[in-house]
């Protein structure tokens, strides 16, 4: 049976990174069921709701998250590597390890952008918030 | 003013006024840019350039009324009042709002009236919160305005980014507004004459309270609500504009 792999995925080379890693696995005989994950931070409060129809964020929703998968998305089209890709929204790092639960997955992967010193504690590390709460194994990639 | 300079009092109410502006501004720019979404891309820009005309246009009439409203008697007790149910409202994560029957409007008077009507709804938070920390003064309430504008029009990106980086952020910011509550009924013209007497840490006192009352309020209905699901979007949808642009980004 195939290793469910979930690689959460921004549109950054950092996250191109982590495709790459997980393809490079799947070179090395390891079967994967390869999926991709893009989480979308909420831009709703309540107000907005009341003025703005459902579609039309889950239309914003959609370009965003499109946005991010493009890249990888493409690299794995070209390599005929199957895969599936899902846009969730929610608070990153929350989302992408309960989605990790609910879809049984058994490895999580994600790029970092490594920020060091002040920008890590303003911009911070959504990798190692995901460290901190998955609990499955978690490969960070650099 | 030379004397305000070294003056604590204000510099404090500037660093509140500019806490209240990025937490409450931030949903207005995402009114702005999801109303002109529909719009064909030649619109888009007007739609938006007349949408923010609009809608600071009508905060500055707001808040002018509100200054002159909280000199009279109870209202500055209704505005705290108020003030505590935004700040509950702001630590709400898990809030079942009802979604409106709203339509999406293609024309650009029907994106730019969305936006002008959002803004005057979304902004009253933000208007009486302002007035609560300027306490009247006309300079405070004109600074709080100027620095709400690039906010509205740059910010929500970043605050977005902010508050999803830092929930605590949410929770400091609706302590504040309880603070900021408290003060400002202390403040009504009803009250004052008592209150006045009163010494000044007991100021301090209920304005702590105020903050606790807020941010209790909010964890205990955070609790309460159940969790939601995961909240999944389709990366296909129906309209034919929709497949049209995902065509376009190859997916």
């Amino acid at each position: 049976m195939s290793l469910r792999v979930l690689v959460a995925v921004d549109g950054s080379v950092h996250s191109r990174r982590a495709v790459e890693h997980v393809l490079r696995l799947a070179e090395a005989q390891c079967s994967i069921d390869l999926h991709l994950l893009t989480v979308q931070i909420p831009v709703e409060s309540g107000h907005i709701r009341q003025f703005i129809p459902q579609a039309s964020l889950e239309g914003h929703y959609r370009d965003s998250g499109l946005k991010a998968l493009q890249e990888v998305v493409s690299i794995l089209e070209e390599l005929g590597h199957p895969h599936t890709a899902h846009i969730a929204v929610g608070h990153i790092a929350a989302t992408i390890t309960r989605y990790c639960d609910e879809l049984k997955f058994e490895l999580i992967v994600i790029g970092t952008h490594g920020r060091t010193g002040l920008r890590q504690v303003v911009m911070g590390s959504v990798a190692r918030e995901v460290l901190k709460l998955a609990r499955v194994p978690v490969t960070v990639v650099q | 003013m030379p004397e305000t300079l070294f003056d604590l009092p204000f510099w404090l109410a500037v660093g509140q006024i500019i806490v209240i502006d990025i937490l409450l501004g931030g949903d207005n720019a995402v009114v702005i840019a999801l109303a002109c979404r529909n719009l064909p891309f030649s619109q888009r820009r007007k739609g938006i350039a007349w949408g923010v005309t609009g809608a600071i246009a009508l905060r500055i009439v707001m808040i002018f009324f509100a200054i002159h409203l909280l000199a009279l008697p109870f209202l500055n007790i209704v505005g705290g009042i108020l003030l505590l149910g935004i700040g509950i409202k702001l630590m709400c994560n898990a809030c079942s709002d009802d979604q409106h029957d709203v339509a999406c409007s293609n024309s650009l008077w029907g994106a730019v009236k969305t936006i002008v009507i959002a803004d005057a709804v979304m902004s009253l938070d933000n208007v009486v919160a302002v007035a609560g920390a300027a306490n009247g003064n006309m300079a405070l309430v004109v600074f709080g305005i100027v620095i709400s504008i690039p906010i509205i029009l740059f910010g929500s990106q970043f605050v977005m980014r902010l508050m999803d980086r830092f929930p605590m952020v949410i929770t400091l910011g609706a302590a504040l507004l309880g603070w900021i509550a408290a003060d400002m009924i202390l403040n009504d013209v009803i009250i004052k004459p008592w209150s006045e007497q009163l010494s000044g840490w007991t100021h301090f006192l209920a304005s702590a309270i105020g903050a606790m009352l807020v941010v209790l309020i909010g964890r205990w209905r955070n609790r309460r609500a159940a969790p939601k699901p995961i909240h999944e979007v389709s990366l296909f949808s129906t309209p034919k504009s929709e497949i049209a642009r995902s065509r376009r980004l190859r997916i």
